[in-house]
């Protein structure tokens, strides 16, 4: 019996032109209910490894398996059902006229019941701290709000795995930390839901459970993030930097202060100890 | 962005707000052929127009609608009275009510073209204002939702009538992101040294074409990702869909309905008197003065 893994890569390629290779034979194993980033430059893949997760695109070779079924052509409407997408432009992906109309979009598709609907788009605005801002039009909200909305848009049709697709890569500094501080939440109060972040932003990736460096559209590296963050020399070699903290320790232990602190107050602790 | 302010819905709580779209936009139609009914004698015409003209402006004083938008947008319209006096003055017709006016050398000018033409500009002003009115009542959506409930009897011949209602509601939701964008593309083309206020026809165009361009590529990026948006919550275009806004008709709808039906059956009756041989004479009936 395989592994029961929550998604399961295997052997996947895909090229649009069938000469360049954007995707080249990637095999990734997810499991179910962990936080895991896919890290990578422009241009590594990182994107569209997810919309081939969630069937926009159509492989040219390799499997794809929730809970162990694998995506074919007949069952990918109903596996669509299970992955919900956020992309990294705000304005596009807002389809309603209001933010209410935009949460209730997927639910329309779903073929709610209308009495229902109400209830639903006010739980999912609240969990997203959006729920005094169910009347306004997007052109009315911060970068940062319509990204909220949109988790509300993709959370509310209660997916198994949800992709961010550089959520928060166009956001203001503020916008960035009140949605990733939410995606927290998020991932805190739905243990079964796995999240998968797509970024190229190593800090955010030191958050993870996994991470998953990929390249020229083939996977160099995965592991816990202290595994394969703390790695300079790799990262150098796919045009990526340290995380602050590692680099911060790196230049300490040249001054004597050794330290492997995962977190800021972790390393103050240290050097505090250190003599 | 003055322009963009004229007939856009902002929220009210009024009587015509609260409106079942479908009813409105019906409403509305039927208040627009009523006007275009013609009288034969210019002060039964004229009067009924200034009646017509009342009546809006109660509606428009229900609806709270600004009025002023109106009028800063009928200013344009000053070229077009102007070309309508001097298509009605030079272009002879055969059926004059009134008498010579003056003369322009051998032409006789009959008070019959002022007559026809401020007939025409208050039609004009009353359709655009009553336009309007429906638009800065009605939310985009119920609009777009209303228009789809009309063309549903459609369907069973294959009428994309969702696919439409969905372009429509889509096309509404990003004019303001478009807008938004074309101001930053000519920002950052201005900033490149492309002039759009000076220079003749053809430099213009060239600096057009550098606005259209740019603006032409990211609307193709944008509705492809708005499309992968749309895919990834389940949207199939072919598939049944519940609604979140539901179009509801009410007692409100109902009094409106019987007061334009009403209003508009009467102007049935007078038009089918005033084509029955004599021609009516609102003014003589009412104020017992001879009309013209």
């Amino acid at each position: 019996m395989p592994c029961m893994s929550k998604l399961e890569i295997k052997n996947l390629c895909f090229s649009y032109d069938k000469v360049t290779p954007i995707i080249d034979d990637v095999s990734i194993s997810i499991e179910a209910g962990s936080f895991v980033a896919f890290l990578g430059h422009n241009g590594s893949g990182k994107s569209t490894l997810a919309k081939l997760i969630v069937g926009l695109l159509d492989k040219n070779k390799g499997q794809i398996f929730f809970d162990d079924e694998e995506i074919t052509k007949k069952n990918i409407k109903k596996l669509q059902t299970k992955t919900a997408l956020v992309f990294q432009n705000p304005d596009n992906q807002f389809i309603g006229a209001t933010v209410e109309d935009d949460i209730a979009f997927g639910l329309e598709n779903r073929q709610m019941p209308h009495e229902q609907m109400q209830d639903e788009i006010n739980k999912f605005a609240e969990s997203v701290n959006m729920l005094d801002y169910l009347k306004k039009e997007p052109i009315n909200l911060s970068g940062g709000q319509k990204q909220r909305v949109a988790l509300a848009g993709a959370l509310i049709l209660k997916p198994e795995i949800l992709i961010l697709d550089e959520a928060t890569s166009m956001l203001d500094p503020q916008g960035k930390n009140t949605v990733r501080e939410l995606i927290d939440k998020i991932h805190q109060e739905n243990p079964n839901l796995t999240i998968i972040t797509i970024t190229h932003d190593i800090d955010e990736a030191l958050l993870c459970d996994k991470v998953f460096i990929l390249s020229k559209g083939k996977l160099v590296k995965s592991g816990t993030p202290q595994e394969v963050l703390r790695d300079e020399k790799a990262l150098l070699e796919v045009k990526l930097d340290m995380p602050f903290i590692y680099r911060l320790e790196k230049k300490l232990s040249e001054t004597g202060i050794d330290s492997q602190a995962e977190n800021l107050e972790q390393l103050v602790e240290d050097i505090w100890a250190s003599k | 962005m003055a322009s963009t302010t004229f007939g856009r819905y902002s929220f009210r709580d009024t009587f015509i707000h609260r409106l079942d779209a479908r009813n409105k936009i019906f409403l509305m139609i039927l208040i627009m052929v009523g006007i275009f009914f013609q009288f034969h004698l210019w002060s039964t015409a004229l009067l009924l127009s200034g009646i017509y003209f009342a009546a809006l402006i109660v509606i428009m004083v229900i609806s709270k609608v600004n009025f002023f938008s109106l009028f800063k947008s009928l200013g344009a319209m000053w070229f077009f009275i102007i070309i309508l006096m001097v298509i009605y003055i030079f272009i002879p017709n055969d059926n004059y009510y009134l008498p010579v006016a003056f003369r322009i050398g051998s032409l006789e000018v009959r008070w019959d073209a002022f007559c026809q033409t401020g007939y025409i500009i208050l039609r004009l002003i009353i359709m655009i204002s009553l336009t309007m009115v429906l638009t800065s009542t009605t939310k985009p959506m119920d609009m777009t939702n209303a228009f789809e409930w009309y063309m549903l009897p459609l369907k069973p011949l294959h009428f994309p009538s969702h696919e439409i209602a969905m372009t429509l509601s889509i096309a509404l939701r990003f004019i303001p992101t478009l807008l938004d964008e074309t101001e930053r593309i000519m920002k950052a083309q201005a900033s490149r040294g492309v002039d759009f206020n000076h220079g003749g026809l053809f430099k213009r165009m060239g600096a057009v074409i550098a606005l259209i361009i740019p603006l032409f590529v990211s609307a193709l990026e944008r509705s492809e990702e708005l499309a992968n948006a749309m895919i990834v919550r389940g949207y199939d275009p072919s598939a049944k869909r519940t609604k979140y806004r539901l179009l509801r008709f009410s007692w409100r709808d109902i009094i409106a309905f019987l007061l334009v039906g009403s209003a508009f059956a009467l102007i049935i009756v007078l038009f089918v008197y005033d084509n029955n041989g004599s021609d009516l004479d609102l003014i003589y009936r009412l104020f017992q003065v001879k009309g013209f």
